[in-house]
């Protein structure tokens, strides 16, 4: 069986925090000697998930819980918050020439990760939701 | 831990060079914005963003650069980046931001 580890954390609503898992990534994947250059667009994938449950769960419980399970050839990365959750579908998929000449540019984050992902899975109610994504690091 | 956002920038004949430095997060994306206006304001139309030394990007700091890439379409003007990061340069392709700004080697190639 391939090696793999994990890393399980904790992330409170605070500035940047999303820094704070994006050294862990790194970390493990120098631990299993994966470049940083493969690790890149688990990066974005990372910063969009935590950022999204962060500022749009509308949760009074501000954290958001981080696990990675890395092997040589793919990351897992489940992202949990607690807030009141959302229905996937309801959102539009934003456009550029959409956001010309409206205040709001931001939205990014599902079609990103839908986007740099291999593997994207979104499990929403009203106690919060929990976003599954799957990178090919071989 | 990557490093605070910081920005350096000049002007190269009518070509505002912006460089970046860490992360471009929301303030990061902030302060390249305002940065532009003190030259939009004063009719610079052609920027050129350096993000050699910024490796961690944000969606919130990006939706910033659309902000610009909208002005400068205003004025008939064009955003470039150089020293995209791949996964970067992913990201702005999947925000469609390459239909509206160019990515390229140096700024000679800027007309």
């Amino acid at each position: 069986m391939d090696q793999h580890i994990k890393l399980e954390i904790k992330l409170p609503k605070v500035t940047d925090i999303e820094l704070v898992a994006l050294d862990g990534l790194v970390l493990m994947g120098r631990h299993l000697g994966i470049t940083d250059d493969k690790i890149g667009e688990a990066r974005i994938l990372v910063t969009e998930g935590i950022i999204n449950a962060l500022e749009h769960s509308g949760s009074e419980i501000p954290y958001v819980n981080v696990d990675f399970t890395m092997t040589k050839e793919k990351l897992v990365i489940l992202i949990t918050d607690f807030g009141k959750g959302f229905e996937p579908d309801e959102i539009k998929e934003p456009k550029i020439i959409d956001k010309f000449g409206t205040e709001n540019k931001r939205g990014w984050g599902l079609k990103l990760m839908k986007s740099m992902s291999d593997g994207f899975k979104i499990e929403s109610s009203k106690n919060g939701t929990k976003i599954t994504l799957t990178k090919i690091l071989s | 831990m990557v490093r605070n956002f910081e920005l350096t920038s000049n002007l190269l004949k009518d070509v505002l060079v912006i460089k970046t430095e860490g992360y471009i997060n929301n303030a990061g994306g902030e302060k390249i914005l305002q940065e532009f206006e003190n030259h939009f304001e004063n009719g610079v139309t052609k920027v050129l963003i350096d993000i050699e030394n910024s490796r961690v990007v944000n969606s919130i700091g990006i939706s910033f650069l659309i902000e610009i890439i909208e002005k400068l379409n205003s004025k008939g003007g064009k955003l470039f980046f150089q020293n995209l990061d791949p996964s970067i340069e992913k990201t702005f392709t999947i925000m469609g931001l390459f239909q509206f700004a160019e990515k390229i080697s140096t700024v000679d190639e800027i007309k």
